[in-house]
């Protein structure tokens, strides 16, 4: 791990060759490549052939770059041995298409799980801070509802809140809008950059999906539509 | 940045604690069920006895060979792959299915130390006790049926004895270890297999049970000609 790296880096990955990519597109050699500065949140979009729905799983090195590279500060994760990638995706946030929650456990313990399993705190310190996460994800009076029990909206929230967990410094967040009001995503938005400083998110926010709703827009520093030139949005 | 964090302490404590949930269900929700198969067999060798021998002390030696040696290990190994074992592959396969393994693999937690291990030592502990129970039941029923059709409780316990050696012992804490293992690892293996979606679990269920039943018996013929029991 570099500390004067970038937080994301993609280098010339062949979006006709992700899953879900097509090559049937209007450039089959395309590639993508994108810098995310520290304190940034960018979104990328695209539709369900442009290989967006993949991205997210490459910062992770849940699946393997078919050519090119992600980089997570420096850090090519899918290359690291099996140990230091689960110790290194311990350092970034994650929120899974679909939220991926345990269905046999309580969204409190949902939340739960990553600190107890993944960090030495004790039992005090971890419910300390799950209370603090469900309180400021409005989720109190539900946490001890099962996934199956919650709404898609709760449930969201609580996979917002597991991966927010260990307050990392880059948060991956894949398609987290999808069903909800704008006004939901726009709050949750806010949540996972974790208030403001003078650079822009307290954390930075890396978010795929088909698209973003327009309330969103003025909130994220970039957008980058898949097969057009990325815009700034707010210098 | 801080050093790479490696695998904490916290991570084996919910481990155990989902060892301890796995006990529970395969070993402590399984003993009547157990307990059941046992005097059912019993009550099957000591009539079979009665009819061809009438029953004596020596239902003791032939409740050795046919229940310690043999029958015992496999019944319960059968019994806990078809009620346990089916039950870790449709759940790993369903946690598959709805992306759970996947975002356990995101979170940095390892599936395997936090889903297959757990089971797996769950069931080696689990069939190595319940087969264990399997015996005694059946060595002490086949007691009750000698005590009570008049035939000497004492020179009953005296076969036993005498026909149990330490080697049948041994063994059958080694097919203990043996049926567990695949018990913990096939259906957790077809399981984590699961790719397409939900219409596969039921196919991932079956595959899981019949390698495991299949290799349960292979192993009992390869001790049985190994060791003779």
């Amino acid at each position: 791990m570099n500390d004067e790296a970038l937080p994301l880096v993609f280098e010339g990955i062949p979006l006709g060759l992700l899953p879900g990519g097509s090559r049937m597109g209007s450039d089959p050699n395309a590639v993508f490549s994108l810098e995310v500065r520290p304190h940034e949140t960018v979104v990328v979009i695209g539709d369900a052939t442009s290989g967006v729905d993949a991205l997210a799983a490459l910062v992770l090195g849940l699946d393997p770059a078919p050519g090119g590279r992600a980089l997570v500060w420096g850090t090519e994760i899918a290359l690291l041995s099996r140990l230091k990638q689960l110790a290194f995706r311990r350092r970034v946030g994650y929120l899974p298409a679909g939220d991926g929650l345990l269905q046999n456990l309580s969204l409190r313990d949902n939340i739960r799980l990553p600190l107890r399993f993944g960090s030495d705190f004790q039992p005090d310190e971890i419910e300390g801070r799950v209370d603090v996460i469900l309180a400021q994800l409005r989720l109190k009076a539900v946490a001890h509802f099962r996934p199956a029990a919650a709404t898609e909206e709760e449930r969201r929230r609580a996979a917002l809140g597991r991966a927010l967990a260990f307050d990392p410094e880059l948060v991956v967040l894949d398609q987290p809008f999808d069903g909800l009001t704008e006004r939901v995503a726009a709050e949750l938005l806010e949540v996972a950059r974790g208030g403001e400083v003078a650079e822009g998110g307290r954390r930075t926010v890396f978010i795929t999906g088909q698209d973003l709703p327009a309330m969103l827009r003025p909130r994220v520093e970039r957008l980058v539509r898949l097969g057009a030139t990325p815009a700034p949005l707010r210098a | 940045m801080a050093a790479l964090p490696t695998l904490p302490g916290a991570g084996r404590r919910v481990a155990v604690r989902v060892l301890l949930n796995q006990l529970r269900f395969t070993a402590l929700q399984a003993v009547p069920l157990v307990v059941l198969l046992s005097a059912l067999l019993s009550f099957v060798v000591i009539r079979t006895s009665y009819q061809f021998t009438g029953l004596n002390e020596f239902v003791g030696t032939l409740m050795v060979v046919t229940v310690v040696q043999l029958l015992g290990p496999l019944l319960t190994a059968l019994a806990v792959a078809g009620r346990s074992g089916t039950a870790i592959t449709a759940e790993l396969a369903t946690n598959t299915v709805l992306g759970e393994i996947r975002a356990l693999e995101g979170m940095g937690i390892d599936p395997y130390h936090y889903l297959v291990l757990p089971r797996l030592a769950g069931s080696v502990v689990s069939v190595t006790i319940l087969i264990i129970l399997f015996d005694v039941v059946a060595l002490l029923s086949g007691f009750a049926a000698t005590y009570a059709s008049q035939a000497s409780g004492a020179r009953y316990l005296t076969n036993v004895l005498t026909a149990l050696e330490g080697r049948d012992v041994i063994l059958t804490v080694v097919k203990g270890i043996l049926f567990g293992t695949v018990i913990g690892l096939l259906p957790s293996y077809h399981g984590l297999r699961v790719t397409r979606g939900p219409t596969e679990i039921p196919q991932a269920v079956t595959r899981g049970t019949v390698a495991s039943i299949a290799l349960i018996f292979i192993i009992t013929a390869l001790l049985m000609l190994l060791f003779g029991a």
